[in-house]
């Protein structure tokens, strides 16, 4: 070991503090970018493999039904590589022998091994190929693990309004159920309300009365091929059998999921780790520079003995490397760790059958390269002031560091106000201007993490409050099996527990203006709702108009629509034939959530030439009542699911637990960066002033005074980061959400005041840690030391 | 590497008068800044005890020393230790600060014969002028104890006279006792009474019974 770095471990050793603190926000960084990119890494590979070996479709196309023999024209098709045709369609569960929940009953052509979105088992055993007997069915493992249905257990449903049996068989996953949700409108997987029930294709059939039908045709396209121009083409070949709606890969509801977690991961992984590394280089540099100036003496011994500024800059820049290597050595330790708890989050949340857990060695290396570049390049553009210190110079006493006024003392009124500490701490903050915005830009930094690990919590609130107290304000939901007629079911208002009920009416569409189609459902309810209210996306209530429709924002951008215009729509509801009327748009409409077309009960039905249909009603109860009208619901046969936001709300609360911790692990990242800033700062101030506080010591003030003096000058830092940091976090904010907003959600930037004080409080709190450990020195200042030498 | 334990002062007694300008004398390393700093509160002895009138100051108690520093000693030292931050009158507002009564801090720089100079910065004046604002905000807390360390030894001769100048008035004027500690034989003829020291002990006390005036003292 050279003497120059037994010198270095030295100068570690003496300010190990610092080196550590530096050192913990790098590593930070590195434990970020570690665990995000190999998540990301192994996430998406996943979601590559699982989607190629079990052949997701490019389409999917809904029909009314169609007979098997169409599956193999539109296969026929230049272009198309593969298509499947199946059955799929939403049946009651009855649970526990009378709560009825949804399952969506899916049929599999058998064998399985030219289909399309094949299933992977993961449990239990393979469907057969069999069409009497017992109907065993595979389930998706969050229902199954939800309902604790065991493989051997019997579960009922009904279809064609009889009573089914269904033996479980098992637990199975498909890249169009990684995470399975109800439909595009639902904000969360409800498991305990929802499954995918996976059984043979025959089976299927006869248990929906639709021996060699099918009502979902998949497909396959080659690559580079037009998708818009194919999809006409498969339409025109459905268009006889009532094509119901058509979609991309892209919009199915369990990719787009998939893939917006994706898309945030990488986002994350590529930004955070930045701010870490930004903020240690500044500070590292400050630390490196002022190294440098307080070693002036040593520095020209160094060069009058013959040392070359190469070696001596190469000495302190090997400071900065040591920082990035430690941090690195670290960080990916913790990093991997942080992979595998994320990995098992996301194995919780997604059904992916193969969930890689690798450690990704080309991102562990880019770590070392990059808290090296980062080390190095601080430390060298530190070092270059080594240049100009002149050895005979160097060895001479310096000058006392001059004090300059601050502008604020052009205010003479001002500047008497403040006590002599205080106007020590503004010079000071003056003088050191470069040192004080790094530290600023830091707390700044640690602040929008902050603002940003607690926002998304006040989003999902905000999100859950609208859509429980404001829009959903009925009891319960009733869905039927079929449409029926509204009359018939009339007499519940007679109840004694009904206090009032609404009919609904979903029909699933096609707009058409201006050359250009959009799937869409409209949903249909009276203009007097009051059980289901329609928000925007500020928090507006909309009207449904009596006639013509409200119409969804998005859906009204692709048509090209506006207020007033004329608007063609066609039905493609399973019954009847389909039918085209004109609506004028009364309305354009931006919900948070789904599309957000309405029109009023009596327009959807003309548009259906039908009166009174209702697809589901809502009911609003006497609270003590609801047990009792369940219980009568739940015998109904044509029942097809009784839902209560009460329920849901449950649900999402438990969801929300692994969220909290995720939040939890953020917003200790960013308290464990501003702590680190304010320790290196009180560090350096310290050092620097240590002879000043001394004399202060002898002059008679307290420890407690003389700390408090040190205090003065990160308060000042803290509390300009904070007040800065908080809009900052806010304007991330809103940029993050514009750029997370799918087809699904769009959501306001909603921060409530509440939190602005939470976040304070938290940078408050580990600023003060920060000081605290810093202060620590004061104590221990030896007065009779500090005075002793004069530099 | 071991520690090698060094006895900076040995066993000694002392009694220190109200009202006297006691000059400690001695080579260095023979322990005079030592007792300088355990009179001033600054450092606490191993053993032994120190009185400040009938209080006890060598308990070790870090709230007792500080209220003793702050209400009965000014230092002075000899690279006079100003905040660089801070102006001339700053400087020794911050001292006046502390104390319940302090001295007007005007009249205290013009004592010192700086009042014109009250704005500058340390940086902007010269070593005697940086030694005549540390003896200003030695004296606004008007201690009754005000120590010297070596208050001339960056200062050229004419300088330094004036300084000792100073701190005669000083002890005349506010009936406080003012040590100094110096290793210049030549101050020691100001003096009331002389401490010579050698290896950590107190070698000879000397009294003076005529002081000569800082003025007609040369080296």
């Amino acid at each position: 070991m050279t003497i120059l770095t037994r010198r270095l471990f030295r100068t570690i050793q003496a300010g190990r503090g610092q080196f550590l603190a530096l050192v913990l926000i790098v590593t930070l960084g590195v434990i970020i970018y570690i665990g995000m990119s190999s998540s990301y890494n192994n996430l998406n590979h996943s979601q590559q493999q699982f989607y190629h070996d079990y052949a997701f479709a490019d389409y999917t196309f809904q029909v009314v039904k169609a007979p098997e023999s169409i599956v193999a024209r539109v296969e026929a098709l230049p272009g198309v590589l593969n298509a499947s045709g199946r059955i799929q369609k939403d049946v009651p569960i009855i649970k526990e022998g009378r709560e009825r929940i949804t399952g969506r009953l899916t049929g599999y052509p058998l064998p399985m091994e030219n289909e399309l979105n094949r299933l992977h088992l993961l449990s239990g055993r393979q469907l057969e190929r069999q069409a009497s007997g017992k109907v065993a069915v595979l389930l998706d493992p969050q229902y199954a693990r939800a309902n604790h249905l065991a493989p051997g257990q019997d579960m009922e449903i009904i279809a064609e309004g009889k009573k089914i049996s269904l033996t479980v068989i098992g637990t199975a996953t498909s890249p169009e159920f990684i995470y399975p949700m109800k439909d595009a409108g639902s904000l969360f997987p409800e498991p305990e309300r929802f499954g995918i029930l996976m059984l043979s294709q025959l089976q299927a059939q006869q248990i929906l009365g639709l021996p060699g039908q099918i009502n979902q045709l998949l497909v396959d396209l080659a690559p580079g091929v037009d998708e818009e121009k194919i999809k006409e083409q498969v339409e025109k070949i459905l268009a006889p059998y009532g094509n119901i709606s058509s979609y991309p890969r892209k919009d199915q509801s369990s990719h787009l999921v998939l893939q917006a977690e994706l898309d945030g991961i990488k986002l994350f992984a590529l930004t955070l780790p930045l701010i870490f590394f930004l903020v240690a280089a500044g500070i590292q540099f400050i630390i490196l520079t002022r190294l440098i100036r307080s070693q002036r003496l040593p520095i020209g011994v160094m060069k009058a003995l013959g040392y070359d500024n190469c070696r001596i800059m190469w000495h302190y820049t090997s400071y900065g490397l040591a920082v990035g290597l430690v941090a690195a050595i670290l960080g990916t330790g913790l990093g991997i760790a942080l992979t595998a708890v994320l990995n098992n989050l996301y194995a919780q949340f997604f059904n992916l059958p193969s969930m890689t857990n690798e450690i990704n060695f080309r991102v562990v290396l880019y770590s070392f390269l990059i808290t090296s570049l980062v080390g190095i390049a601080s430390g060298f553009f530190a070092s270059r002031s080594v240049i100009r210190i002149n050895p005979a110079e160097a060895m001479r006493t310096q000058p006392p560091s001059s004090g300059r006024r601050t502008p604020l003392e052009s205010w003479p009124w001002l500047w008497q106000q403040f006590s002599s500490s205080w106007k020590m701490s503004l010079r000071s903050i003056f003088r050191n201007r470069g040192r004080f915005a790094v530290s600023v830009l830091g707390i700044i930094s640690s602040v929008v993490l902050l603002v940003f690990s607690c926002f998304s919590l006040d989003a999902t609130d905000y999100l859950m409050n609208q859509n429980f107290e404001q829009i959903n304000r009925y009891d319960y939901m009733i869905r039927f099996t079929e449409p029926i007629k509204y009359s018939e079911i009339l007499d519940w208002t007679r109840w004694d527990e009904v206090q009032r009920m609404e009919p609904m009416m979903e029909l699933p569409v096609k707009l058409h203006a201006g050359g250009e189609s959009k799937d869409e459902v409209l949903l249909g309810m009276i203009p007097s709702n009051r059980l289901k209210r329609v928000y925007d996306k500020l928090g507006q209530e909309r009207q449904i108009p009596e006639e013509g429709i409200l119409l969804g924002k998005r859906v009204a951008d692709k048509l090209g629509l506006q207020l007033g215009d004329e608007v063609v729509v066609e039905t493609t509801l399973g019954i009847g034939p389909s039918r085209s009327s004109c609506l004028i748009v009364m309305g354009i409409n931006e919900p948070m959530t789904g599309s957000g077309s309405y029109v009023s009960f009596s327009t959807v039905n003309s548009l259906l030439g039908e009166q009174e249909l209702a697809s589901a009603v809502l009911l609003k109860l006497d609270a003590a009542q609801m047990p009792s009208v369940e219980n009568r619901l739940q015998e109904m046969s044509r029942v097809a699911s009784v839902n209560s936001p009460a329920r849901e709300r449950e649900t999402f609360e438990q969801l929300m637990g692994t969220t909290t911790t995720t939040i939890a692990i953020m917003i200790l990242f960013a308290g464990l960066l501003g702590l680190a800033i304010i320790y290196n700062s009180s560090v350096m101030t310290f050092n620097e002033r240590q002879r000043e506080l001394a004399s202060l010591r002898v002059l008679g003030y307290s420890r407690g005074e003389v700390s408090g003096l040190l205090r003065k000058e990160t308060w000042a830092q803290a509390l300009l980061g904070i007040a800065l940091g908080l809009p900052a976090g806010k304007t991330a904010g809103a940029a993050y959400m514009v750029s997370a907003s799918t087809e699904l959600y769009s959501f306001p930037v909603i921060i409530y005041p509440r939190t602005y004080f939470i976040v304070a409080g938290l940078a408050l709190f580990f600023v003060w840690i920060g000081q605290q450990l810093a202060i620590r020195k004061v104590e221990r200042l030896d007065m009779v030391e500090a005075l002793k030498n004069q530099d | 590497m071991g520690e090698v334990k060094v006895e900076a002062l040995k066993a000694t007694s002392l009694e220190i008068y109200q009202g006297e300008l006691l000059v400690i004398l001695g080579p260095s390393g023979s322990g005079k800044s030592t007792l300088l700093n355990l009179i001033g509160g600054i450092d606490t002895p191993t053993s032994g005890q120190m009185l400040f009138g009938k209080a006890l100051l060598s308990n070790g108690r870090e709230k007792d020393l500080t209220r003793y520093r702050r209400q009965e000693v000014g230092f002075v030292f000899q690279f006079y230790n100003l905040i660089a931050d801070l102006t001339a009158a700053e400087n020794v507002a911050l001292a006046a600060e502390l104390v319940a009564e302090p001295l007007a801090v005007d009249d205290v720089l013009r004592d010192v014969n700086l009042w014109e100079r009250r704005d500058h910065f340390p940086s902007q004046l010269s070593g005697g002028e940086q030694q005549r604002v540390a003896i200003a905000r030695a004296m606004v807390k008007s201690p009754r104890l005000l120590l010297c360390d070596e208050p001339t030894g960056a200062l050229d001769f004419e300088t330094g006279k004036m300084v000792l100048r100073l701190l005669r008035d000083i002890q005349k004027n506010q009936a406080s006792t003012v040590i100094i500690v110096t290793h210049n034989t030549a101050i020691a003829d100001i003096a009331d009474r002389v401490l010579r020291m050698r290896s950590g002990s107190v070698a000879e006390i000397i009294i003076n019974e005529n002081p000569l005036p800082p003025e007609r003292i040369e080296w």
